[in-house]
């Protein structure tokens, strides 16, 4: 039977939940439901042909767990066999006119790079299901529940490496519409259907209502059939069950909608029954099938994240620093088997604008197939945004695809023969996109006539491949002027061509342009701006780099209009005499006094203008003394009753402690000068107990106290009590503040105070951390402080 | 009894929580437009570096509603009539931990100590958070694996360190849970390190569909 042709006609029904189903017949909780079928098999051919008579047309085999993963938490090593035998009894239910899909569920555990299974021990444990899955001839695949995509791709290659029949891919998405993993619907779709699975879709974890609204937003983007297998509404819980209440009727109700949204194969999942089945076969009876919408789409995906390359859309930044030429630090870190650089770079890159990063692993001498995994694997866990696989070498390509867990963009295929017999046919395996890079064996093309040749030869082997120029991305190759006067415009040239005839998305490397050539940067970006009016679609460079503005003079060379490049160069010239250009117009600002711009400043914790602030206000002939003591103490005690009142929260009032700080920092030394009141007399020590680790609350607390005119002595933390006490004994009365946040150390607070205690030391404490009440302090003696802002002043009324 | 360890939970920093936790009171806590800006910007910076990575592991427990004890070697002991309380009626309990890992941990000690406190308490939010998040997350997955069971998690977890649940507990899930493998020690004190780690254990129960 040829499901893709019956898809065509009608919409096909598929079953509904079989484990509650064998759990009414018997089945207890807590065995192995595949052994327990092995051993029970009427039951589960009852199970079976209740759905076939229901009018399901498709069922699935109970091999939901039956992967080695599970089997062997059971003590079951015969994998093949089991899942031969459990397809066998399905397709003796099904018979001749219902089809038996086998069903490959997950193994538990995720995949690298989200887990520990590595990704190939992951197909070789679904290909041993999928072994026995052939034996009994089922008619497609089902690879269900999936919540890791890297799993589902792990299993739906598996699948394509052993068989050649209809396989479809459901996927699990939570309330917040992701799976569990944080793969997104459209993310799943275009991943999987690139990869091959001939239907894409999803099942479980929500009922009808939600999971349309999950197929809609797959719809506009599929290319093959969706599927759905909707939980028989959301679980509710009914005197003290948990129960999925959403009877057939309702469940039916939703058929045609699913239909019109594309659906091709509609089921049920948890708490559906036969009837429920039998209520869709009705709806569905003589429902056209809507085929999908688009027979490829452009589009590059992560595993959490993808890019649609249609459309009207903003020029798609690729970013190109995740390439180790000419960096000799990235080398480095690559030759020593590390990637915190790489992972660094991605993450500056996607916070300055890329959408998508190129990745190159070319290091002279290393193991280039081996560290690009490690890259791949790292990128995929560091940022979300799709990646560019840049190697032109097998090895490095065949091992990056299999691994990326998403649908990469391989830069680049050209037309050396070499290269497109092997490369095509490898990234037509991993459904991968590819960028055309009009190069032959011969010669780089300088003119578009020759590069327009070579494009269409590539376009056409890949068309061989079942590649569609949606596929497929063409690179501008843009040389560099000062070379090649005409480089630039032959570019355009090509560039407009490939997108307004061809009609394929392009790509360039600004930087080659400008080679040679001073203010690289203004060349650059003036090349961008000409491109994207051509048409360019991506553009491959440094996000991290500040853009200029693109520049006449720069245009006039790149439209070969400036012979020898004169004009431009005379610009230059100019721009490196001008002196600089004064400051943007200063702001306007209230008119307040010196006194009053410093204590506004801690107010707002303008930590980064308080050092001129303070200098305007020693200008003005404001003393340290009354900066300090009238305006800048009493800013701080305004702040510190704002967050006592909750107007404040933790973040402004550190903020404004370390305005204060700073301001200190200028005026400290002045004061010392000056024969003021006494400053940093009173003394704090401040520990965080024995066995302890946590520091950041007593940090808090002796940044306050500083700028509360106190002098701290920090012991820092997990200190012994034999060192607090030598400490205080080296001061007169100081106050000493003890922090814990455990349990476990807090009783060493106790040990402190009593061995001061003993020793008759002349000090007063004060503890705090997260577990100490202040009952717990009063019982030892001790001054409670729940926060820093309380800290200060319990510091001050134990210092007078 | 196999460790399930997840290399790569993927939680979106809850901003509101994180807020909260900062101290932000709505209604009441005034945050200008600059400084929410700030908060939200060190948020950002503070997820890039939470590296948040999971263990779980499910057992078969006994319970005599003082100690619940775990069928293992040596069979370990939790002594807690909180947590029998909490594992009343089950017959196996699921216990996980999360860590957001030690470069954020690393990032906060240096800001800390003195190069921008500020930054340092968001980041300690978001590392708390995120941490916290993670062990939601892996309920979640738990609850996802035991619906074809026709079982669900307890609602409600609990945590070794609250009530009559010792922080001492803690060395049996450090061990029991194999976190080493997660690059989490644990200290005489049965403290984790990095310190923004965190362990939970929920209950496995039956239900019954209709």
């Amino acid at each position: 039977m040829d499901i893709r042709k019956i898809m065509t006609r009608r919409v096909l029904v598929l079953d509904g939940a079989t484990g509650t189903e064998l759990q009414k017949r018997g089945m207890p909780a807590g065995v192995c439901p595949e052994q327990w079928c092995r051993d029970n098999p009427d039951v589960l051919k009852s199970v079976h042909a209740e759905y076939v008579a229901a009018g399901a047309d498709v069922i699935y085999t109970a091999t939901f767990g039956a992967n080695r993963l599970k089997l062997d938490q059971h003590g079951i090593t015969d994998v093949a066999g089991v899942n031969r035998s459990l397809a066998e009894l399905a397709k003796e239910s099904a018979g001749k006119k219902v089809l038996v899909a086998g069903d490959i569920g997950p193994t538990g555990s995720f995949v690298e790079p989200f887990g520990p299974l590595a990704f190939e021990e992951a197909v070789s444990v679904f290909k041993e299901q999928v072994r026995g899955l052939v034996e009994a001839r089922v008619d497609l695949f089902v690879i269900e529940t999936m919540i890791d995509i890297q799993e589902a791709r792990a299993a739906l290659i598996a699948v394509r490496e052993v068989s050649k029949a209809f396989t479809m891919v459901t996927m699990t998405f939570e309330k917040d519409g992701r799976t569990l993993n944080g793969t997104d619907p459209v993310t799943a779709l275009i991943t999987l259907q690139s990869l091959g699975a001939d239907a894409v879709g999803c099942n479980c974890s929500a009922g009808p209502a939600q999971m349309l609204e999950i197929i809609k937003r797959m719809r506009p983007f599929a290319a093959v059939p969706l599927i759905a297998k909707p939980n028989a509404g959301m679980p509710v819980l009914k005197k003290g069950k948990t129960v999925f209440d959403m009877q057939a009727a309702e469940f039916g109700a939703f058929a045609k909608k699913f239909v019109r949204s594309g659906v091709g194969m509609l089921g049920g999942c948890c708490g559906t029954t036969p009837e429920h089945i039998r209520v869709l076969r009705r709806k569905l009876s003589g429902a056209a099938p809507v085929p999908p919408c688009r027979g490829s789409l452009s589009a590059l995906s992560s595993a959490r994240a993808h890019v649609i390359l249609e459309g009207v859309r903003p020029l798609i930044t690729v970013g190109e620093c995740i390439n180790p030429t000419g960096k000799k630090a990235l080398q480095e870190d690559l030759r020593q088997g590390r990637v915190t650089l790489a992972r660094s770079l991605a993450q500056q890159q996607v916070e300055h604008g890329a959408v998508v990063l190129d990745v190159n692993a070319g290091v002279p001498g290393i193991d280039e197939a081996k560290t690009m995994r490690k890259l791949i694997a790292a990128l995929s866990l560091a940022v979300n945004v799709p990646l560019v696989i840049d190697s032109s070498t097998i090895e490095v390509v065949d091992a990056a695809l299999r691994l990326y867990p998403g649908r990469a963009l391989i830069n680049s295929i050209s037309a050396e023969k070499a290269k497109l017999e092997r490369l095509l046919p490898l990234a037509a395996r991993y459904g991968a996109m590819f960028i055309i890079l009009p190069l032959n064996d011969r010669e780089v093309p300088e003119t578009f006539l020759e590069r327009k040749k070579v494009i269409a030869r590539i376009v056409k082997a890949g068309q061989r491949y079942g590649y569609r120029k949606s596929d497929m991305v063409v690179d501008g190759l843009v040389m560099s002027v000062s070379a090649h006067p005409r480089a630039a415009l032959e570019t355009m040239k090509t560039i407009r061509w490939a997108s307004q005839v061809l009609g394929v998305n392009t790509i360039c490397g600004l930087s080659n342009v400008s080679f040679g050539m001073p203010e690289r940067a203004l060349m650059n970006d003036t090349l961008r701006a000409l491109l994207r009016k051509n048409g360019l679609s991506m553009v491959i460079e440094n996000p991290l780099r500040k853009k200029t503005r693109p520049n006449r003079y720069a245009a006039d060379v790149l439209r070969a209009k400036d012979k020898d490049a004169l004009r431009y160069l005379a610009f230059c010239r100019g721009l490196q005499q001008k002196p600089s250009q004064p400051a943007a117009a200063v702001k306007k600002e209230m008119v307040l006094s010196p006194a009053e711009k410093v204590r506004r400043s801690i107010l707002d914790g303008n930590r980064e203008d308080i050092a001129a602030v303070i200098e305007t206000a020693l200008h003005a002939g404001i003393a340290p003394e009354p900066l300090v003591h009238d305006i800048m103490i009493p800013a701080m005690s305004e702040v510190g009753d704002l967050f006592d009142k909750k107007e404040y929260f933790l973040p402004q009032l550190i903020a404004s402690a370390e305005t204060m700080k700073i301001a200190f920092g200028r005026l400290e030394p002045l004061l010392r000068s000056d024969s003021a009141p006494k400053i940093r007399e009173r003394v704090v020590i401040l520990a965080t107990v024995q066995g302890d680790i946590h520091d950041i609350g007593k940090n808090i607390v002796a940044l306050m106290l500083r700028n509360h005119g106190f002098s701290v002595v920090d012991l820092g933390k997990d200190v012994a009590a034999a060192a607090i006490l030598d400490e205080i004994k080296k001061h007169i009365r100081p106050v000493v503040g003890l922090s814990a946040l455990m349990t476990t150390t807090m009783v060493n607070m106790k040990q402190v105070i009593a061995a001061a205690q003993q020793e008759k030391l002349s000090c007063r404490f004060m503890v705090g951390g997260a577990v100490v009440t202040r009952s717990y302090a009063h019982s030892l003696g001790a001054e409670y402080a729940a926060d820093s802002v309380e800290a200060v002043r319990v510091a001050q009324w134990l210092s007078d | 009894m196999n460790v399930h360890f997840f290399n790569s939970i993927p939680v979106i920093p809850p901003s509101k929580e994180i807020f909260s936790r900062l101290g932000q009171v709505q209604g009441i806590t005034r945050i200008t437009a600059a400084r929410r800006a700030e908060v939200e910007r060190y948020i950002s910076e503070a997820s890039a570096l939470v590296e948040l990575r999971g263990a779980a592991l499910r057992c078969n427990i006994r319970s005599d509603g003082e100690t619940v004890t775990i069928a293992s070697e040596n069979n370990p002991a939790l002594k807690s009539a909180a947590l029998a309380n909490l594992l009343d009626g089950c017959a196996e309990m699921v216990m996980f931990a999360a860590t957001a890992g030690e470069t954020i941990v690393n990032a906060i000690a240096r800001d800390v100590l003195g190069s921008d406190v500020t930054r340092a308490v968001v980041f300690d939010a978001v590392a708390s958070e995120m941490t916290d998040a993670g062990l939601d997350w892996i309920m979640r997955y738990w609850n996802q694996e035991l619906r074809r069971e026709n079982k669900t998690l307890t609602k409600r977890r609990m945590s070794a360190g609250y009530g009559d649940f010792l922080l001492e507990n803690q060395k049996i899930f450090h061990a029991l849970l194999d976190l080493n493998c997660l690059g989490v020690t644990i200290t005489p004190q049965y403290i984790l390190v990095p310190e923004k780690s965190v362990t939970g254990v929920a209950g496995i129960l039956s239900v019954q569909g209709e």
